[in-house]
C-alpha cells in the first residue's frame, strides 16, 4: 500500500512539475555475477567515475555501495536515479572457499563474517528500491535456491525487475536458459567487462523506471 | 511433491488446503521444490561440530557484531533460526527467513542459545 501511495506521489509531482523524481534501483544476485562491474560500466559511462572494486574473489562486495545521482541520457531521453550496488547473496559462505585464492586463514575468516553481514544488508535495503536489475552469471545455472528465493520475493513485494545476462563474452555463456528459467521477465545479453550490449540494457532500463 | 511458502519457508504437500487457499502466514506465494532439495537442506541443519571454548567465544563475538548487538546480557529464545554459524567463518543461511519482512534476524550460536537482532527491524539510511 505504502509502495502505491509513494509511486502515485512521485507521478503527481512528476505530472505537475514535468519532470520525474529519482528512481532507486538495486543492482541484486548471486556472488560473483558481476552486479559491480555493470554497475562501474554505467557510472563510468555516465558520471566519469567508478563505484567499488571488482575481483575473482567471491563477496569482493561486502557493503552496499550507492551513487546518489546517476543521469543517463539515451536517444533523446532522459533518467536520474540513485545506483544501489549491493553484496552477492548466498546461502552458505565457507571461509575455506577463500583460501584458495592465496587469502590468508584469519582473513578469510573476517571476509566471511564481512560477506554474511554484507546479505543481512543487501536484504535489509531492498525495502527501500523501487526497482531492481537482477544480474545473473550466463555461464550457472540459472536454477539455483538463491536466484528463485531473489526473484519470487521481490514478486511479491511487487517491485518491478529487469533480469541481466552477464558474461555474454564468455564461451560457456547461455541466455536461452536463463530466459528458459525466467520466462515471464525480460531479459538483456551483456557482458559489463567489454561494454558488449550496452545499448539495449539502457533502453530496458528505461522500460524498468516507467514501471515504478 | 512439496511446495515451500516464499514468505514463511513452511512447506506443505502438493494438493494441501495451504498451498490452494494459502500459507498459515498469509502469503500465497509458494515455489516447488524437489524432494531431493528439501531433504539436502533439511539435512543440513541438524549436523552438530564440536566446538573449541575458544571457537565459541569467536562464534559468539563475530554474531554479535554482524547483528550489531551490543548488550551482552541480552538471552533470547526462539525455536527457529534464520543464520547458522558452524564454526567460525562458516556459515548457513536460510534466505526465505532472511527475506520474511516481518521477522527478526535470529542467530543459533549453538544448541539452545540465540540471538536475535532487533536493530535489524531498524530501516538502513
Amino acid at each position: 500500500m505504502l509502495r502505491i501511495i509513494k509511486s502515485f506521489s512521485r507521478r503527481v509531482l512528476a505530472s505537475l512539475f514535468g519532470r520525474k523524481s529519482t528512481v532507486k534501483i538495486g543492482f541484486y544476485g548471486p556472488p560473483n555475477a558481476g552486479k559491480t562491474s555493470l554497475a562501474n560500466r554505467i557510472c563510468k559511462d555516465w558520471t566519469g567515475e567508478e563505484i567499488g572494486v571488482v575481483s575473482k574473489v567471491p563477496h569482493e562486495t561486502r557493503h552496499v555501495q550507492f551513487k546518489e545521482k546517476v543521469e543517463i541520457k539515451h536517444k533523446g531521453k532522459n533518467l536520474t536515479f540513485k545506483m544501489v550496488d549491493t553484496p552477492g547473496i548466498a546461502t552458505k559462505i565457507d571461509y575455506e572457499d577463500f583460501l584458495k585464492y592465496g587469502i590468508k586463514k584469519n582473513e578469510a575468516k573476517r571476509r566471511a563474517k564481512e560477506a554474511t553481514q554484507g546479505i543481512i544488508e543487501s536484504i535489509q535495503w531492498l525495502d527501500d528500491m523501487e526497482a531492481v536489475v537482477i544480474v545473473l552469471d550466463a555461464t550457472e545455472n540459472p536454477y539455483s535456491q538463491v536466484n528463485i528465493t531473489i526473484i519470487g520475493n521481490l514478486v511479491a513485494r511487487k517491485i518491478p525487475i529487469l533480469i541481466v545476462a552477464n558474461k555474454i563474452d564468455l564461451r560457456k555463456a547461455d541466455i536461452k536458459k536463463i530466459g528458459a528459467a525466467f520466462p515471464e521477465y525480460e531479459i538483456v545479453g551483456l557482458s559489463a567487462k567489454e561494454g558488449t550490449n550496452m545499448d539495449e540494457f539502457y533502453e530496458a532500463l528505461f522500460r524498468l523506471a516507467k514501471k515504478t | 511433491m512439496p511446495y515451500r511458502c516464499v514468505h514463511c519457508t513452511k512447506t506443505y504437500r502438493d494438493g494441501s488446503q495451504e498451498v490452494l487457499q494459502g500459507c498459515t502466514c498469509g502469503s500465497k506465494f509458494f515455489f516447488y521444490i524437489k524432494e531431493e532439495k528439501l531433504r539436502e537442506i533439511t539435512s543440513q541443519a541438524p549436523e552438530e561440530f564440536e566446538l573449541t571454548p575458544t571457537e565459541k567465544k569467536q562464534v559468539e563475538e563475530d554474531v554479535r557484531e554482524i547483528a550489531g548487538v551490543t548488550d551482552e546480557e541480552m538471552p533470547v529464545f526462539l525455536d527457529f533460526e534464520s543464520i547458522r554459524i558452524i564454526k567460525p567463518g562458516k556459515y548457513l543461511l536460510d534466505l526465505g527467513k532472511l527475506f520474511a519482512i516481518d521477522k527478526p534476524r535470529v542467530y543459533k550460536l549453538e544448541d539452545g542459545k540465540y540471538i536475535v537482532d532487533l536493530a535489524a527491524k531498524v530501516k538502513p539510511n
